[in-house]
Protein backbone atom coordinates (compact mmCIF):
# COMPACT_ATOMS: atom_id res chain seq x y z
CA UNK A 1 0.00 0.00 0.00
CA UNK A 2 1.21 3.53 -0.90
CA UNK A 3 1.85 5.96 1.56
CA UNK A 4 -0.52 9.50 1.21
CA UNK A 5 2.44 11.48 2.68
CA UNK A 6 1.28 13.55 5.53
CA UNK A 7 -2.48 13.23 4.27
CA UNK A 8 -1.58 9.93 5.87
CA UNK A 9 -3.94 9.98 9.19
CA UNK A 10 -1.03 7.51 10.03
CA UNK A 11 1.67 9.62 9.78
CA UNK A 12 0.11 12.96 10.59
CA UNK A 13 3.00 15.85 11.77
CA UNK A 14 2.49 19.65 12.60
CA UNK A 15 6.63 20.26 11.47
CA UNK A 16 6.08 18.54 8.82
CA UNK A 17 3.16 21.19 7.89
CA UNK A 18 5.05 24.15 8.63
CA UNK A 19 8.00 23.32 6.44
CA UNK A 20 5.54 22.55 3.97
CA UNK A 21 4.38 26.21 3.84
CA UNK A 22 7.29 28.51 4.18
CA UNK A 23 11.18 27.44 4.31
CA UNK A 24 12.74 28.20 7.15
CA UNK A 25 14.43 31.54 7.70
CA UNK A 26 15.65 33.02 11.00
CA UNK A 27 15.07 36.56 12.18
CA UNK A 28 18.31 38.55 12.64
CA UNK A 29 18.79 42.66 13.07
CA UNK A 30 19.02 44.62 9.93
CA UNK A 31 21.72 45.14 8.18
CA UNK A 32 24.75 47.42 10.07
CA UNK A 33 22.95 46.88 13.30
CA UNK A 34 20.11 48.23 15.39
CA UNK A 35 20.59 52.30 15.77
CA UNK A 36 21.70 53.41 18.99
CA UNK A 37 19.38 53.68 21.78
CA UNK A 38 18.30 57.64 22.38
CA UNK A 39 18.72 57.79 26.41
CA UNK A 40 20.33 61.25 26.44
CA UNK A 41 17.88 64.61 26.68
CA UNK A 42 17.88 66.52 23.46
CA UNK A 43 16.29 70.07 24.49
CA UNK A 44 15.85 72.82 22.10
CA UNK A 45 18.02 76.38 22.99
CA UNK A 46 14.88 78.33 24.39
CA UNK A 47 15.77 81.98 24.77
CA UNK A 48 18.52 83.89 26.51
CA UNK A 49 20.08 83.01 29.40
CA UNK A 50 19.18 83.85 33.25
CA UNK A 51 21.94 86.50 33.19
CA UNK A 52 21.15 88.01 30.49
CA UNK A 53 16.97 88.27 30.89
CA UNK A 54 18.19 89.80 34.35
CA UNK A 55 20.35 91.99 33.05
CA UNK A 56 17.79 93.15 30.46
CA UNK A 57 15.35 93.63 32.90
CA UNK A 58 17.50 96.03 35.42
CA UNK A 59 18.68 97.92 32.28
CA UNK A 60 15.05 98.54 31.35
CA UNK A 61 13.83 99.62 34.59
CA UNK A 62 16.81 101.41 35.47
CA UNK A 63 15.97 103.45 31.92
CA UNK A 64 12.29 103.62 33.54
CA UNK A 65 13.58 104.88 36.82
CA UNK A 66 15.60 107.65 35.42
CA UNK A 67 13.02 108.85 32.96
CA UNK A 68 10.01 109.19 36.02
CA UNK A 69 12.99 111.31 37.74
CA UNK A 70 13.28 113.37 34.90
CA UNK A 71 9.84 113.59 34.49
CA UNK A 72 8.90 114.63 38.19
CA UNK A 73 11.29 117.17 37.66
CA UNK A 74 9.74 118.62 34.94
CA UNK A 75 6.36 118.18 36.41
CA UNK A 76 7.49 120.32 39.10
CA UNK A 77 8.82 123.07 37.44
CA UNK A 78 5.29 122.60 35.28
CA UNK A 79 3.66 123.04 38.75
CA UNK A 80 5.63 126.60 39.10
CA UNK A 81 4.52 127.74 35.98
CA UNK A 82 0.80 127.39 36.43
CA UNK A 83 1.58 128.84 39.89
CA UNK A 84 3.10 131.93 38.56
CA UNK A 85 0.61 132.32 35.78
CA UNK A 86 -2.12 132.24 38.56
CA UNK A 87 -0.16 134.74 40.58
CA UNK A 88 0.26 137.32 38.36
CA UNK A 89 -3.41 137.37 37.66
CA UNK A 90 -4.43 137.96 41.08
CA UNK A 91 -4.01 141.39 41.45
CA UNK A 92 -6.08 142.26 38.78
CA UNK A 93 -8.85 140.08 39.43
CA UNK A 94 -9.16 140.97 43.41
CA UNK A 95 -9.33 144.29 42.14
CA UNK A 96 -12.35 143.78 39.80
CA UNK A 97 -13.67 141.66 42.60
CA UNK A 98 -12.66 144.45 45.48
CA UNK A 99 -14.64 147.03 43.36
CA UNK A 100 -17.87 144.65 43.44
CA UNK A 101 -17.44 143.91 46.62
CA UNK A 102 -17.13 148.00 47.54
CA UNK A 103 -20.26 148.63 45.25
CA UNK A 104 -22.31 145.56 47.46
CA UNK A 105 -21.15 147.00 50.90
CA UNK A 106 -21.96 150.80 50.09
CA UNK A 107 -25.90 149.76 48.77
CA UNK A 108 -25.91 147.76 52.30
CA UNK A 109 -25.29 150.49 53.92
CA UNK A 110 -27.13 152.96 52.96
CA UNK A 111 -30.44 150.11 52.96
CA UNK A 112 -29.30 149.88 56.79
CA UNK A 113 -29.24 153.52 57.04
CA UNK A 114 -32.51 153.36 55.60
CA UNK A 115 -34.09 150.92 58.03
CA UNK A 116 -32.40 152.26 61.16
CA UNK A 117 -32.86 156.17 60.57
CA UNK A 118 -35.84 155.94 63.54
CA UNK A 119 -33.40 154.19 66.30
CA UNK A 120 -31.54 156.35 68.06
CA UNK A 121 -27.70 155.84 68.48
CA UNK A 122 -28.00 153.48 65.88
CA UNK A 123 -24.50 153.37 64.04
CA UNK A 124 -25.06 151.77 60.71
CA UNK A 125 -22.32 149.67 59.81
CA UNK A 126 -20.45 149.38 63.02
CA UNK A 127 -18.58 146.32 63.48
CA UNK A 128 -19.49 143.91 65.86
CA UNK A 129 -16.11 143.37 66.96
CA UNK A 130 -13.81 146.30 69.15
CA UNK A 131 -11.36 146.16 66.97
CA UNK A 132 -10.37 148.07 63.94
CA UNK A 133 -9.30 145.26 61.96
CA UNK A 134 -10.91 144.71 58.76
CA UNK A 135 -13.36 141.34 59.15
CA UNK A 136 -15.54 140.53 56.31
CA UNK A 137 -19.48 140.29 57.04
CA UNK A 138 -21.34 137.61 57.68
CA UNK A 139 -24.34 138.53 55.46
CA UNK A 140 -23.52 139.00 52.08
CA UNK A 141 -26.20 140.47 49.44
CA UNK A 142 -24.82 139.69 46.01
CA UNK B 1 -47.92 114.66 47.98
CA UNK B 2 -45.52 117.93 48.94
CA UNK B 3 -42.41 118.62 46.99
CA UNK B 4 -39.44 120.71 47.95
CA UNK B 5 -40.06 124.19 46.32
CA UNK B 6 -37.07 126.84 46.81
CA UNK B 7 -37.56 130.02 48.69
CA UNK B 8 -37.26 132.22 45.31
CA UNK B 9 -38.27 131.00 41.94
CA UNK B 10 -36.27 133.26 40.30
CA UNK B 11 -33.84 131.46 38.00
CA UNK B 12 -31.23 134.07 38.48
CA UNK B 13 -29.59 134.69 41.47
CA UNK B 14 -30.36 138.07 43.08
CA UNK B 15 -27.74 140.44 41.87
CA UNK B 16 -28.11 144.29 43.72
CA UNK B 17 -28.76 146.48 41.30
CA UNK B 18 -27.09 149.83 43.00
CA UNK B 19 -24.26 150.97 41.29
CA UNK B 20 -21.02 151.83 42.62
CA UNK B 21 -21.67 155.00 44.51
CA UNK B 22 -20.52 158.44 42.45
CA UNK B 23 -17.32 159.84 44.02
CA UNK B 24 -15.69 156.44 42.95
CA UNK B 25 -14.03 157.20 39.26
CA UNK B 26 -15.00 154.93 36.76
CA UNK B 27 -13.15 152.35 35.22
CA UNK B 28 -14.14 149.74 32.30
CA UNK B 29 -13.63 146.15 33.51
CA UNK B 30 -11.20 144.24 31.76
CA UNK B 31 -13.77 142.05 30.18
CA UNK B 32 -11.66 138.81 29.70
CA UNK B 33 -12.00 135.21 30.02
CA UNK B 34 -9.72 132.56 31.49
CA UNK B 35 -8.89 131.75 28.25
CA UNK B 36 -6.74 135.21 27.18
CA UNK B 37 -6.21 135.44 30.87
CA UNK B 38 -3.95 132.65 30.90
CA UNK B 39 -2.56 133.06 28.01
CA UNK B 40 -1.63 136.72 28.62
CA UNK B 41 -0.68 136.56 32.40
CA UNK B 42 3.28 136.21 32.10
CA UNK B 43 3.39 139.81 30.21
CA UNK B 44 0.56 141.27 32.90
CA UNK B 45 3.03 139.95 35.12
CA UNK B 46 6.07 141.82 33.24
CA UNK B 47 4.78 145.14 31.90
CA UNK B 48 2.02 145.85 35.31
CA UNK B 49 4.84 144.40 37.68
CA UNK B 50 4.50 148.12 39.68
CA UNK B 51 1.27 148.41 39.88
CA UNK B 52 0.40 144.67 40.79
CA UNK B 53 3.33 145.06 43.69
CA UNK B 54 1.82 148.42 44.82
CA UNK B 55 -2.28 146.52 44.71
CA UNK B 56 -0.73 143.66 46.48
CA UNK B 57 1.13 145.67 49.34
CA UNK B 58 -1.72 148.21 49.79
CA UNK B 59 -4.30 144.95 50.50
CA UNK B 60 -1.52 143.51 53.09
CA UNK B 61 -2.03 146.80 54.78
CA UNK B 62 -5.66 145.94 54.69
CA UNK B 63 -8.53 143.68 53.53
CA UNK B 64 -10.88 146.24 53.42
CA UNK B 65 -12.04 146.42 49.39
CA UNK B 66 -12.37 150.05 50.16
CA UNK B 67 -9.32 150.59 50.44
CA UNK B 68 -7.16 149.99 47.89
CA UNK B 69 -9.54 150.78 45.12
CA UNK B 70 -7.14 153.90 43.67
CA UNK B 71 -4.32 151.38 43.05
CA UNK B 72 -6.97 148.81 41.78
CA UNK B 73 -8.00 150.64 38.96
CA UNK B 74 -4.06 151.34 38.05
CA UNK B 75 -4.17 147.56 37.60
CA UNK B 76 -6.87 147.03 35.83
CA UNK B 77 -6.63 150.25 33.56
CA UNK B 78 -2.91 148.84 32.85
CA UNK B 79 -3.97 144.95 32.20
CA UNK B 80 -6.00 146.65 29.67
CA UNK B 81 -3.70 148.38 28.12
CA UNK B 82 -1.59 145.70 27.44
CA UNK B 83 -4.74 143.40 26.08
CA UNK B 84 -5.01 146.33 23.89
CA UNK B 85 -1.51 146.52 22.91
CA UNK B 86 -1.32 142.65 22.54
CA UNK B 87 -4.06 142.88 20.04
CA UNK B 88 -2.81 145.59 18.02
CA UNK B 89 0.78 144.10 17.57
CA UNK B 90 0.42 140.12 17.86
CA UNK B 91 -3.67 139.21 17.70
CA UNK B 92 -3.19 136.45 15.47
CA UNK B 93 -0.40 134.68 17.74
CA UNK B 94 -2.40 135.20 20.83
CA UNK B 95 -5.79 134.07 19.14
CA UNK B 96 -4.07 131.04 18.28
CA UNK B 97 -2.32 130.53 21.67
CA UNK B 98 -5.66 131.12 23.95
CA UNK B 99 -7.57 129.29 21.59
CA UNK B 100 -5.19 126.04 21.76
CA UNK B 101 -5.78 126.96 25.96
CA UNK B 102 -8.85 126.45 25.52
CA UNK B 103 -9.01 123.23 23.43
CA UNK B 104 -6.55 121.67 25.53
CA UNK B 105 -7.75 122.36 29.26
CA UNK B 106 -5.86 125.70 30.02
CA UNK B 107 -2.52 123.76 29.86
CA UNK B 108 0.71 125.27 28.96
CA UNK B 109 2.67 122.22 28.27
CA UNK B 110 0.26 121.13 25.45
CA UNK B 111 0.34 124.52 23.74
CA UNK B 112 4.16 124.86 23.22
CA UNK B 113 3.85 125.84 20.05
CA UNK B 114 1.38 128.54 19.44
CA UNK B 115 3.05 129.87 22.66
CA UNK B 116 6.55 130.39 21.27
CA UNK B 117 5.41 131.63 18.51
CA UNK B 118 3.58 134.30 20.52
CA UNK B 119 6.69 135.13 23.20
CA UNK B 120 9.05 135.59 20.09
CA UNK B 121 6.48 138.42 18.57
CA UNK B 122 5.59 139.96 22.17
CA UNK B 123 9.54 140.33 23.03
CA UNK B 124 10.29 141.57 19.12
CA UNK B 125 6.91 143.99 19.23
CA UNK B 126 6.82 145.03 22.49
CA UNK B 127 10.26 143.87 24.31
CA UNK B 128 8.13 141.23 26.48
CA UNK B 129 9.33 137.86 27.96
CA UNK B 130 8.04 135.28 29.81
CA UNK B 131 9.81 135.34 32.73
CA UNK B 132 9.23 132.21 35.55
CA UNK B 133 10.42 133.28 38.97
CA UNK B 134 12.06 130.54 40.79
CA UNK B 135 13.58 128.11 37.89
CA UNK B 136 16.62 126.18 39.47
CA UNK B 137 19.91 128.52 38.32
CA UNK B 138 21.24 127.25 35.03
CA UNK B 139 18.44 124.91 34.02
CA UNK B 140 16.49 125.87 30.66
CA UNK B 141 13.06 127.16 31.68
CA UNK B 142 9.97 124.86 31.50
CA UNK B 143 8.78 126.61 28.38
CA UNK B 144 11.72 126.91 26.46
CA UNK B 145 12.99 122.89 26.63
CA UNK B 146 13.08 121.38 23.39
CA UNK B 147 11.87 117.81 23.62
CA UNK B 148 10.11 117.97 27.42
CA UNK B 149 9.05 114.74 28.75
CA UNK B 150 5.19 115.82 29.22
CA UNK B 151 3.71 116.62 25.68
CA UNK B 152 0.57 116.04 23.66
CA UNK B 153 0.77 112.04 22.69
CA UNK B 154 -0.98 113.81 19.38
CA UNK B 155 0.78 116.07 17.18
Amino acid sequence: MTSLGFFDHHHFNFKTLLTMAAPYRQDMPPPGGFEAVKYKRNLPFRGPGALAILGGVAAISAFGFYRYGQGALEKRELQREKAWSRIHLVPLLMAEGDRDAYRRQQAALAREKEIMKDVKGWEAGKSIYNNPKYASPQFVVL
Amino acid sequence: MSSYQAGSVETRPYVDPTPLPDDIPKVQELGVSSGPLKSAAFFIGAYCKEYNEDFMLCKAESRDPGHCLKEGRRVTRCATNLITKMRENCLSQFQEHWNCLERNNQEYYLCRKPERSLNACMFEKLGLTKVIPGTPQGQKPIHEVENPIFKAIQK
